[in-house]
């Protein structure tokens, strides 16, 4: 049910991430290491990827290229028209900002803010008006169930609690694209399984596109595409792969 | 004691955050020099003036001396053909300045080369074949010469070179008859701001005919100092070498209680930096105790690891630091030595003492505060369990749990050390260790006022800040394990310049107060020879019967001996227009001339000081007259900023009765309004045959001449005030580097959620300038307490000056300034780090 809406709103968005002959490779002083090697990936918009594979092929540097965090040593990131490898840093910090959204393992909400504030955090950074954001973050607060706890700071939430803050935090802006880096990791199963529920309704209501690095099984069971990332590339995993 | 893995983990977290370890041994050596550089500059000023005296006074046991420091030679001879006394030498001594030397300011000492022998050990060197005969030397060359080889030798001078010296008005071109040198480095030391020269030779450039100005003699008993006793006439007194010399040492010692002030305030913000940098090292290192406790190190391994790096990066630091403070010490002591021997034409001697104390109490300041300031953190590493050492807000939870206990500590402590400074008479030790209590008690009272402020600040600030704001304020009370230090830090060092300031300024204030009303006058007139300084007689009327001349003030002064204050000026006034500060009057103000008029007189501060004079009916004080010892009853004391033994004032009649002098030394022209200074001058100067024998000076160059001498005594409080900006930016920079280590995952974040490289950098400077701005704040109580013990304390005992406090907001907002902009400054380094994060790597940090 969930994916045919997705498909059905899939058609009225925009921002389809193109990752074109994309390498990239690190090096300290002693190591060489290349992650990825002229890489091709299509991450439709409004749709859930679920990118699977071992520990430290990558993933999570992927998610830094796709948000232009980091850059390629070649290759290109096309968020439709958008190229972000020409884009300067201030450019990618504002088109980060306008149009994605952050979900992490740790939660990484800001201590000394309370819920509301680290909702918020990037309207105010962006310099928008209170009112154009105010009622959509106690909308969505409302929505996961924490806005009684708006006034509070996050080291009096729980686990599960401080991740739903960071779910309405990336949504905050209605960004079209959600990465979110092993968003389940840090939590016990059936808080992971409920975090997972809320991501993908709350992402498909919207129509976002969502690139999720996993190592959880159930998150596939949510996924438009399950990729793997192996062999310094990106590869489709036949046997999750959903037609839908 | 400390295993290899411990050893390796050390190593590697030094080569990881070199820049921090290299800031936290700058931070520890900075603290040292400090220390070192001042307690340098006191033990060579003290060792300078014992050196600067130990070859005038010689092997004497008693001299002879006199009103205005002149006695006649006859004395000399009826010393040895009376009484039969031939340990006996006449001395000339007094400061000339030579022409070739850029006009520096040399002792000249002329004596009787063959009553030498028995009081001074003179080594005369000469060229050569030009033959020596010791002193005789002297005898031999027309206006001849001995000064110091080695003075000789820094300035290119040899045996037969001629030196002008400049005493007064008078010239003389001398010839260098040969050099002194001794084998005692100390006497050699003391020579080189010597000229010897025959008595003869001495009394004809100083224009001393049958005079000389005191005689050295070396006495068997008491009984025989009687005998010389009787011999003397009035006016002419006999002392003993060493109460001679009490004067010098108490001059001495006025700088050295000074010096030991400031040596104690460079002390305590050495104590300070080095604590903020340790503490901060040690913060950031508990998770990585905790991860080394839960994998097995045991308590022993971890308390021995921090201990042995503490202590092997105190080592480092205080080695670095006594050299840094070996060198700020040298410029320290020709700063405060060039001040000493412009003001007192004693000190000629400015040579770098560094002494064992002070290296080892630089060494133990470095390394017992970096140890103390690690104790606690390594105990408490130790002992905590692994998993409370791994949870960072653990340290800030008992931090936060302790505040009250903390601030009632602190009060305690703040209310008990001002206790101890109003009631108690110890000395200034005890009053700086009370005002160490102060600090103390402050830092422990920091982190409740800086919950205080923080709140105040988020209400006031509520309507206006941004995200970024709030969360910089509440960041400063979130870190309060660290922020705490390194405002407290930044608090006392603050309070330090606060201080520093606010003496300096009130005693400017002051002094040009007195200048204006005690020195005063349009024009000042006087003889330019010292040595015959009574003014030409109908002068006076003449400068009176001036068109210009609105009022005028005359007086005479001279020098006299007194037994406990040394050299003393005694004034009398024909007519006196200043206008006095009293301090103190046995029966009212009003009642001051009448008192005169009776025969009481009126003294100094300074003086009255000296010669513990009660500020209760009866007092008096014991003068040498011509008539012998007298006691007068003093009638008032008056504020007064002269240096040197002190003022007295009689009335005329006093003057001429007991001192012999009825002349007039000094006139001060009171011009009407409007009338310039330099037409009624150069009248003035038409007036005599020799207008060079007349010395006119106005009373805005006096004014000038005078707050000259005053920036020249406080240059080292002006050093300290700089090395307070120093020790501030380091210690700030040190203690953001190391806060922005730990927040790095937060500052990715807050990159990754799209702010803008500037708005992280401001973020951070942001913190900084609150930081600064909260230390400030909270200095400026402090700052006026450490003021209130300088000026009543420290300079009351050092130069017995008193003065009022004037606290001026500029400067509260210079030093909140100071605070802000050092913080501010020191931010940027870390700001412009934070905006470059690598996000990604941020991120995946722990």
């Amino acid at each position: 049910m969930l994916k045919t809406i997705r498909k059905i709103r899939r058609e009225a968005f925009f921002l389809d991430i193109h990752l074109s002959k994309i390498s990239k490779s690190y090096s300290d002083s002693n190591t060489h290491r290349s992650l990825f090697k002229d890489m091709d990936a299509r991450f439709e918009s409004g749709s859930f990827n679920v990118i699977i594979g071992r520990s430290g092929v990558g993933k999570s540097s992927l998610l830094n290229l796709i948000s232009g965090i980091d850059l390629p040593d070649r290759g290109k990131i096309l968020m439709d028209d958008s190229d972000l490898t020409a884009m300067g840093d201030s450019g990618r910090t504002v088109f980060r900002r306008k149009h994605i959204g952050f979900i992490y393992q740790f939660f990484n909400l800001i201590p000394v803010l309370t819920v509301r504030e680290n909702v918020t955090l990037i309207c105010e950074l962006d310099g928008k008006p209170r009112k154009t954001y105010q009622d959509r973050a106690d909308q969505l607060l409302e929505t996961v169930g924490l806005y009684d706890r708006r006034n509070d700071y996050p080291d009096t939430l729980s686990g599960g609690e401080q991740q739903r803050v960071a779910i309405v935090r990336s949504l905050v802006i209605e960004p079209q694209i959600i990465l979110a880096d092993e968003p389940t990791g840090n939590l016990d199963l059936e808080t992971g399984r409920l975090i997972l529920e809320m991501i993908a309704q709350l992402t498909q209501k919207n129509g976002q596109t969502l690139v999720m690095v996993t190592h959880s099984p159930e998150a596939v069971n949510y996924a438009d595409r399950v990729f793997r990332v192996e062999n310094q590339t990106l590869v489709v995993q036949p046997s999750l792969y959903s037609k839908d | 004691m400390i295993s290899s893995p411990m050893v390796k983990i050390w190593l590697r977290q030094v080569s990881r955050h070199f820049l921090q370890t290299v800031l936290l041994i700058f931070g520890i050596a900075l603290g040292v020099a400090g220390v070192v550089a001042i307690d340098i500059a006191k033990t060579s000023v003290s060792k300078s003036f014992e050196l600067s005296t130990t070859v005038l006074t010689s092997r004497s046991t008693h001299q002879i001396t006199g009103s205005d420091f002149k006695i006649p030679q006859s004395i000399f001879t009826r010393l040895r053909t009376d009484l039969g006394i031939h340990s006996s030498a006449p001395v000339i001594t007094t400061h000339v300045f030579v022409k070739e030397l850029n006009d520096a300011s040399l002792t000249m000492m002329g004596i009787d080369p063959f009553s030498e022998t028995q009081f001074r050990q003179f080594s005369v060197l000469a060229q050569p074949g030009s033959g020596n005969k010791g002193l005789a030397n002297l005898l031999d060359a027309s206006s001849g010469i001995l000064i110091a080889q080695k003075l000789a030798d820094e300035n290119g001078l040899k045996q037969g070179d001629f030196l002008t010296l400049t005493f007064g008005t008078r010239q003389v071109k001398t010839l260098i008859s040969g050099t002194l040198d001794s084998k005692d480095t100390r006497t050699n030391i003391s020579l080189e701001g010597l000229i010897l020269t025959d008595i003869a030779m001495a009394q004809e450039i100083l224009g001393f005919k049958e005079s000389i100005t005191r005689i050295d003699l070396i006495l068997p008993d008491e009984t025989t100092a009687g005998k010389v006793k009787d011999l003397l006439p009035d006016g002419v007194v006999l002392v003993k070498t060493d109460d001679q010399n009490q004067a010098i040492r108490r001059l001495s010692s006025s700088f050295e209680t000074s010096l030991t002030a400031f040596s104690m305030l460079a002390l305590f913000m050495g104590i300070f930096l080095i604590y903020n940098t340790i503490s901060f090292s040690m913060a950031q290192r508990r998770k990585l105790n905790g991860t080394l406790r839960a994998l097995g190190a045991t308590r022993g391994d971890i308390f021995y690891s921090v201990m042995v790096e503490v202590t092997v990066y105190a080592a480092v630091g205080s080695v670095a630091g006594l050299a840094l403070g070996i060198l700020l010490g040298k410029a320290a002591v020709l700063a405060v030595c060039t001040t000493v021997s412009d003001m007192y034409f004693v000190l000629t001697v400015s040579k770098t003492h560094i002494a064992a104390t002070t290296l080892i109490k630089g060494l133990a300041a470095g390394v017992a505060s970096a140890v103390a300031a690690s104790l606690l953190p390594a105990l408490t590493a130790a002992r905590t369990l692994p998993i409370t050492l791994m949870q960072r807000s653990a340290a800030e939870t008992s931090l936060k749990k302790h505040i009250p206990r903390l601030g009632m500590a602190g009060g305690f402590l703040i209310w008990a050390a001002i206790l101890t400074l109003v009631n108690s008479n110890l000395g200034p030790t005890y009053d700086f260790g009370g005002v160490f209590l102060i600090f103390i008690g402050a830092a422990l009272l920091s982190p409740l006022a800086i919950v205080v402020i923080i709140q105040i600040m988020g209400m006031t600030a509520k309507p206006w800040a941004g995200v970024l704001t709030r969360m910089a304020l509440r960041n400063i009370v979130r870190s309060l394990s660290r922020t705490g230090v390194l405002i407290a830090s930044l608090m006392v060092v603050t309070s330090v310049y606060i201080g520093i300031d606010v003496m300096t300024g009130s005693f400017r204030l002051s002094l040009i107060e007195w200048v204006d009303g005690h020195i005063g006058g349009d024009i000042h007139l006087s003889a330019s020879d010292q040595l015959s300084p009574s003014l030409p007689q109908g002068l006076l009327e003449k400068v009176q019967s001036l068109p210009s001349v609105g009022a005028v003030s005359a007086y005479n002064t001279h020098r006299i001996f007194s037994r406990t204050s040394g050299e003393v000026h005694i004034f009398s006034y024909l007519a006196d227009l200043s206008e006095k500060q009293w301090t103190w009057s046995a029966h009212g103000q009003g009642k001051i001339d009448s008192l005169l008029d009776q025969g009481w007189i009126v003294v100094s501060e300074i003086f009255a000081r000296r010669n513990q004079i009660q500020q209760t009916q009866g007092a008096s004080v014991v003068l040498e007259t011509l008539e012998g010892s007298r006691s007068f009853k003093v009638a008032g004391i008056f504020r007064d900023f002269f240096m040197g033994g002190g003022r007295i004032i009689v009335n005329r009649d006093s003057m001429e009765r007991f001192w012999g002098h009825n002349d007039i030394t000094s006139i001060q022209l009171f011009l009407h309004p409007g009338q310039a200074v330099e037409p009624v001058m150069a009248q003035i100067r038409s007036f005599g045959p020799d207008p060079s024998s007349l010395k006119m000076i106005s009373g805005a160059a006096i004014k000038q001449n005078i707050l000259g001498v005053f920036d020249k005594t406080f240059v080292i409080t002006s050093a300290l005030q700089i090395l307070t900006a120093i020790v501030a930016f380091t210690g700030i920079l040190s203690s953001v580097m190391a806060l922005l280590l730990e927040r790095t995952r937060e500052l990715g974040v807050i990159r990754a959620c799209g702010a803008q490289r500037y708005q992280v950098g401001a973020l951070l400077l942001l913190e900084c300038g609150l930081a600064g701005l909260i230390s400030g704040i909270m200095a400026l109580p402090l700052g006026v307490c450490l003021a209130w013990v300088l000026i009543h304390v420290v300079n009351q005992r050092s130069f017995g000056w008193s003065y009022d406090m004037v606290l001026s907001p500029g400067i509260f907002v210079q030093a909140v300034s100071l605070a802000m902009v050092a913080a501010l400054i020191a931010g940027i380094f870390p700001g412009v780090r934070a905006a470059r994060t690598d996000i990604g790597k941020a991120l995946h940090m722990e």
